[in-house]
């Protein structure tokens, strides 16, 4: 035991855990503020792939498909039907479509660029992006909201009918702080989260693992115990990045619902 | 890997270790135009498109639907027909029929009326022939008897009476007085019935 | 030993949630297996409380690196 521990402890002396600066990764010599970075290109590169890819698998508009017609209609179908029919209800929710597959793709995929080896890195892992995104949803549902109830009986919406007076104020202050600050601010940061802790994750588990392989001596087997963790944690990875997508789009469309909803 | 990243873009400026809750500008800038782009072709392009999908699948489905209930309408449509021509017939058929018999009834009616008509001409032809040969044989008898009574009584009496009965018409009155019957009857018929009302 | 304690309460903060986030797919299971055809009413019901009681740990490995320096 004690050579295992004098191991680990020579080991992590000079072993530096990944950390923030991990994720700063500004390309072509910028820095600061304007500075392009990596998950700017990435995110670029997101908005292109989509594009291309919805536009050349529905150019036919077979109604036979073909598999990544198949594919596209698979995810679409997903959000029309699993998340904005069911939540929205089947009268309003086809204005929310675009916005609601527009967010579910984009997610989706810089999501999974955070296992694909060229990109490697998930741009959502960046809590620009997610901000970015819940606040799109912010304002959608409560501009929504306003334009079917009026300015002021979208506030007065909130408290729910039927509600001694006496508790008429508070319950409107917690909704109100319900709906304008832990709403958008629980999606970007869980998003965000699930992103950023995976990253670096990963990048533990992988740069602890070839650390150990090549300076361990006895930590070798663990070594490659943690890279097979390192692939399982991959596999877990693929699982959260889906599910963030699905959970992100589902509340955005739940807020929606909220906002448009004949009473709350 | 990372190290080497890190170190390499220097890991001492302020975004480098800044909290990583801090967003970015531009990449918070680009967050938003992403999305935007690919909203716009989103709904300028493939929803449109997915949901024509969507609708021409389900018009294929429906026309196949149709089709079938098409089918279906018009193989109950010529079954109905088929039904309808049938109670037809057998409405036509009914009624000949119920023609033929009342056609029947009137022929065999006519004719009954005819022979009865025929019988009863033929029975007043008979009862005036016979009455015509009643009224000749009583024409006949009543000069016969005229003629064999007077004879009769002239052989009794012993001489002949003829003229004079012819004169007087005797004979005619009696026989007419006889047709009329009171006379005869009055005597044949009374004696009997005091008779007996006498007996009782 | 060396560290930050904000980490520490991260940990702690993630207790809740796990233990909220395991009942509720505990009782979404449960709900599947007596009745699998509710299965597509339940799934987005799942989610959405994890994607809620998962909130705190967010906040949680938020505040954690707020509170770091």
């Amino acid at each position: 035991m004690s050579i295992v521990a004098t191991a680990v402890s020579a080991v992590s002396a000079d072993f530096t855990p990944p950390g923030v600066e991990e994720f700063w990764q500004p390309l072509f010599g910028t820095d600061g503020p304007w500075a392009i970075t990596r998950p700017i290109l990435l995110s670029v590169l997101s908005v292109i792939l989509i594009t291309w890819w919805l536009l050349a698998t529905t150019k036919k508009k077979a109604v036979v498909p073909s598999r990544g017609q198949m594919g596209t209609e698979a995810v679409y179908g997903l959000v029309r039907n699993g998340v904005a029919k069911d939540l929205i209800g089947s009268k309003e929710f086809m204005r929310f479509v675009p916005l609601l597959f527009t967010m579910f793709v984009l997610i989706l995929t810089n999501n999974l660029f955070g296992v694909i080896p060229p990109m490697s890195f998930s741009t959502n892992g960046r809590i620009a992006f997610p901000i970015a995104l819940s606040l799109i949803v912010w304002i959608v549902f409560h501009f929504v909201g306003m334009k079917k109830h009026g300015f002021f009986g979208y506030w007065a919406s909130l408290v729910p009918s039927g509600l001694p007076k006496a508790m008429v104020p508070f319950i409107f202050v917690l909704e109100l702080i319900t709906d304008l600050f832990t709403r958008p601010v629980t999606l970007a940061l869980r998003l965000f989260g699930n992103m950023f802790a995976g990253h670096i994750l990963l990048v533990l588990f992988i740069t602890g693992g070839w650390y150990m392989l090549t300076n361990g001596g006895i930590l070798v087997i663990a070594g490659g115990v943690t890279w097979v963790f390192a692939l399982i944690m991959f596999l877990f990875e693929i699982l959260v990045e889906f599910l963030q997508a699905y959970v992100f789009t589902l509340l955005a469309a739940l807020y929606i619902a909220g906002a448009v909803a004949d009473e709350h | 890997m990372h190290a080497a990243l890190a170190t390499a873009e220097g890991d001492t400026g302020f975004w480098a270790t800044v909290a990583p809750i801090v967003p970015h500008p531009l990449e918070f800038f680009f967050g938003i135009v992403t999305f935007a782009i690919l909203y716009f072709v989103v709904k300028a392009k493939v929803v449109p498109r997915l949901e024509q999908i969507y609708a021409d699948r389900t018009a294929a489905i429906e026309g196949g639907m149709n089709k079938a209930e098409e089918a279906q309408a018009q193989a109950t449509a010529a079954l109905e027909q088929y039904q309808a021509q049938l109670s037809e017939a057998r409405g036509e058929a009914s009624r000949i029929r119920e023609d033929a018999k009342a056609q029947g009834s009137a022929i065999i009616a006519e004719m009954r009326e005819q022979a009865a008509s025929e019988a009863s001409r033929i029975t007043e032809t008979a009862k005036k022939q016979i009455d015509a040969e009643r009224q000749q044989a009583v024409v006949s008898l009543r000069g016969d008897v005229g003629r064999i009574s007077t004879e009769l009584a002239s052989r009794i009496v012993g001489e002949s009476l003829e003229s004079e009965t012819r004169q007087k018409g005797i004979v005619e009155r009696f026989l007419s007085e006889l047709e009329a019957g009171e006379v005869v009857r009055e005597k044949v018929g009374t004696a009997p019935t005091t008779g007996e009302g006498g007996d009782a | 030993m060396t560290g930050n304690i904000a980490i520490l309460g991260y940990g702690l903060s993630a207790i809740g949630p796990g233990i909220g986030v395991g009942l509720i797919f505990a009782a979404y299971i449960n709900g599947v297996a007596r009745q699998p055809e509710a299965r597509g009413m339940l799934q987005p019901i799942a989610f959405l409380g994890m994607a809620i009681t998962e909130a705190l740990a967010i906040f949680g490995i938020a505040l954690a690196f707020v509170f770091k320096g």
